[in-house]
């Protein structure tokens, strides 16, 4: 495809260049170093606690800690390049430092949801098999557990309030320690981060060692981060994601919005960063700008998130439905709305109009939606400041191509649906250590997203359906497949069937189709049996009983006529 | 009685607690408050029309001694004070309306009362000490504002102090509890059960016809809860202060029977209500789903 033929490069802003031929940086670590160097001693990141408390580090300091961290990692672990290191926490200033300092290594970065039972972290450990492991003192009990099968011999741990003052951090300590219990004895060999740096730090200073060096040697084309998605067959599979990929997407976004000065901007980081959309917009777009980044450790209640908006002037946040919509209803925040914010970026599921409109009554800036995949680094597509077209998901970023396919894989013409295809410098390297599932969504070098899509005339998408039978709650993936899985080790259910079903709160929502083994069997004990195996997120929400399920004639359960039934039967009520 | 010791050591509390407080708050909460003055309004109709009210009938319907009819009056047409601050910041009521509220019933206090005792009490002359009155402005604003500057100042610092004073607050409200009982056992035993009922009864009736009356007008249920614990929590001390300035020996003695318990039981009234607040505030807390948030 050539520029002539992307329709929607006439709706990018004057500044934008529709081809970004280069990354800016060979590789993340040299684009952390870069970025350090420019921006020295202003504020890089900031979390803020829902009482206020609060912790800053500059660019400096996020660079010298990762550069210590990076030193731990490689002399004193003893990991080597493209060795993979688990991280597993909520927004909290640790974050930063073990993801770049992981970057920095040459190592690879796993993220890990901090909400995990330690069945799900077994599953994803014994996948990604980490040398390492970064974690929240909160959720260190699940270790043992969890790397029952797979030992991973270097454990750091780190708490929420790290390298807070020590006053705030003392108190919010003692606090978890005494008051709500959260931080439970830590069973295993580890080391806590702080004195991990220190030991890097003299190492360092001892050897004389050259952090530089160790990502000089990493190729651009090296994996940077193995990002789970859950997968079909309900084992978790890693998107390869590439330092190229990660650095393009973060440009490809970035070019796109003309409002941001460098050095002058404070982002509200309320998404966790361990998905990929904060981590590629919020954490690397957002230090890339210069920005200071305020991270929210837990944005629930949403009264958590009152002092950040309170204490910190606010001029980009991003963003899903779900926390649009709950904003607008929380009377602080409609009192007092952000007076600094510039517009919102909202991805992971679809924005309803009625949330968008709102949130431009209240707070007179728009929330731009896009689009993507953890696949696609996850960037794709999203709708340009000042031509936002409402419902849509916008168009193609710099760089990126997108076209609507049949069946066959043949493109449509435009506003006829199609599978959403797409060529671009931030579609993964593959599926880690699975060239089948790889080979799945490849085709002729295109990716295939498994959405239906309607592009119009200019180039602006909508997406109508779903190919797969995954499910999308509220921004996170679930697969049925994992959640019937689940089902089949209870002894009261006979079989069962999980599709995803429309809900005004998550989107979509996960329901269960069970057959009883055992009659006596409730929808509570359901629940109970899912919420001690899976995060909660993926506990079905609905649960209906059936007598029996609708099948092949080989005897699979046919998921698609659950579907039918469910909308056609919501249609009649 | 309380003595001069006693008296300093509990106006330091306060000083400190109200520091605390006020680091938990913004100039714009109290912009916010009187923008929209119609909280306040309904607070000072509820403070000052109803409270008389309950406290009138209190003291006509129950079989009391003149004297402790007096003191029913005289504690009913009291201003909020600085314990209905601390009780709305753990309410998470709207802290910024209380202190306005406590602040203009306060000093309305000063025209407004001797008019109220007119009608309920045929001009029951009392003398408000007006240092008392400043005293107790000057404990309200000024750690509140030192609290704001210093929250302004560093949000950490304020978040510590709010911390502290919080913590201070729960242990002040053990303490008034504490210290009171063995100081006046004897005169535990001694009161009437109609004195008991009037006591008590007058923080429960102020506190319930506040919400239902600020909540009857629309209020949201946050400045609701405010509005009610700012009606029903009365100026136990200054009540005190003004008997002492007004009455004599014995006379004295009994005026204050009403509000010696009062002050007693509006703590523990006032604990069960924030109990009941804050379960109510964290049932309409909005449920997230799980997910991205």
């Amino acid at each position: 495809m050539t520029i002539s033929e992307r329709p929607w490069a006439a709706y990018y802003g004057p500044d934008v260049r529709p081809e970004i031929e280069t990354a800016s940086c060979r590789t993340i670590g040299d684009l952390i170093r870069s970025v350090a160097e420019t921006y020295g001693k202003a504020p890089a990141f900031t979390t803020c606690l829902y009482n206020g408390m609060n912790g800053t580090l500059s660019f400096s300091q996020v660079d010298e800690m990762s550069d210590a961290f990076a030193v731990y990692l490689r002399e004193v672990a003893g990991l080597n390049r493209g060795d993979r290191v688990a991280v597993q926490m909520p927004n909290c200033l640790s974050y930063p430092i073990a993801a770049f300092g992981v970057l920095k290594a040459g190592c690879v970065l796993v993220n890990v949801n901090p909400l995990y039972t330690a069945e799900e972290m077994a599953k994803q450990f014994a996948d990604a098999e980490p040398h390492a492991l970064v974690i929240v003192d909160m959720f260190a009990d699940k270790v043992p557990e969890a790397t029952k099968g797979h030992p991973i011999p270097n454990v750091i741990v780190t708490r929420i309030a790290e390298f807070l003052p020590k006053m705030p951090r003392g108190i919010v300590g003692l606090v978890q320690k005494h008051w709500d219990r959260s931080v439970k004895p830590i069973e295993i060999a580890h080391i806590r981060l702080p004195e991990a740096l220190d030991v890097g730090r003299a190492r360092r200073n001892e050897n004389k060692i050259e952090v530089d060096a160790y990502f000089q040697d990493v190729s651009p084309d090296d994996v940077a981060c193995l990002q789970y998605t859950g997968g079909t067959t309900g084992v978790a599979k890693g998107a390869m994601l590439t330092h190229t990929n990660l650095i393009m997407n973060m440009q490809q976004t970035m070019e796109m919005i003309s409002v941001f000065k460098k050095g002058e901007e404070v982002a509200l980081t309320a998404l966790p960063l361990y998905h990929i959309f904060a981590f590629t917009v919020n954490l690397l777009g957002f230090y890339w700008l210069g920005a200071r980044n305020v991270l929210i450790p837990n944005p629930r209640p949403l009264s958590n998130v009152k002092r950040a908006f309170e204490n910190y002037k606010i001029t980009w946040m991003s963003g899903v439905n779900t926390l649009f919509n709950g904003l607008c209803n929380e009377v602080w925040f409609t009192d007092s709305p952000p007076k600094h914010l510039k517009f919102a970026s909202a991805g992971g599921m679809a924005l309803q109009t009625a949330v968008a409109r709102r949130w431009q009554d209240i707070t007179g800036k728009p929330v731009l939606q896009g689009y993507g995949l953890t696949e696609t680094s996850p960037i794709l597509t999203f709708n340009p400041l000042g031509k936002v077209r409402e419902g849509t998901i916008g168009i193609p970023l710099p760089s990126t191509d997108v076209i609507c396919v049949d069946e066959a894989g043949v493109p449509v013409a435009p506003g006829e649906r199609g599978e959403i295809a797409t060529k671009g410098p931030q579609i993964m390297a593959g599926y880690w250590n699975k060239p089948e599932e790889t080979a799945n969504v490849m085709r002729d070098g295109w990716f295939l997203t498994g959405d239906i899509g309607v592009m119009d005339p200019d180039g602006y998408i909508s997406i109508v359906d779903r190919k797969k039978d995954m499910v999308v709650v509220s921004g996170f993936n679930v697969y049925p497949n994992e959640i019937e899985d689940c089902l089949a080790t209870h002894p009261g259910i006979l079989e069962s069937a999980v599709i995803g079903v429309p809900d005004d709160v998550t989107g979509e929502a996960v329901k269960a189709f069970v057959v009883k083994r055992d009659q006596s069997l409730t929808e509570a004990d359901i629940r109970a049996h899912c919420k001690a195996h899976l995060t909660g997120y993926k506990i079905p929400k609905r649960v209906a009983f059936r007598d029996d399920l609708p099948k092949s004639n080989v005897g699979k359960i046919l998921r698609k006529d659950l579907r039918t039934s469910e909308t056609t039967q919501d249609a009649a009520e | 009685m309380v003595g001069p010791l006693e008296q300093a050591i509990l106006a330091l509390m306060i000083f400190v607690i109200m520091l605390g407080m006020g680091a938990s708050l913004t100039p714009r909460d109290f912009y916010l408050a009187l923008r929209r003055p119609y909280g306040l309004m309904i607070g000072v109709v509820s403070q000052y029309g109803f409270m008389p009210f309950i406290g009138f009938l209190l003291a006509t319907l129950l079989t009391v001694p003149e004297t402790i009819a007096i003191g029913i009056l005289i504690m009913a047409c009291m201003p909020g004070g600085t314990t209905s601050n601390i009780f709305t910041y753990f309410s998470k009521g709207n802290l910024a309306l209380s202190v306005l509220m406590t602040v203009t019933s306060t000093v309305a206090g000063v025209v407004l009362i001797p008019i109220i005792l007119v009608v309920y009490a045929n001009a029951l002359d009392l003398d408000i000490p007006r240092e008392n009155i400043i005293v107790t402005l000057i404990l309200l604003l000024v750690p509140v504002g030192i609290g704001m500057i210093l929250r302004k100042f560093s949000a950490n610092v304020g978040a510590v102090t709010e911390f502290m004073g919080s913590a201070l607050a729960l242990f002040f409200i053990v303490f008034l509890v504490i210290s009171w009982i063995p100081r006046n056992w004897s005169f535990l035993l001694e009161t009437t059960s109609a004195t008991y009922f009037a006591a008590v009864g007058l923080g429960v009736f102020g506190i319930s016809i506040g919400y239902a009356f600020a909540r009857a007008l629309k209020l949201h249920p946050r400045n609701a809860r405010t509005v009610a614990l700012e009606t029903g929590i009365q100026n136990g001390p200054l009540a005190v202060a003004i008997i002492v300035f007004t009455f004599n020996g014995t006379e004295a003695q009994a005026v204050m029977a009403v509000p010696v318990l009062y002050s007693l039981f509006i703590v523990i009234v006032s604990t069960l209500v924030t109990l009941v607040f804050r379960r109510a505030n964290t049932a309409a807390e909005q449920k997230l789903p799980d997910g991205l948030l």
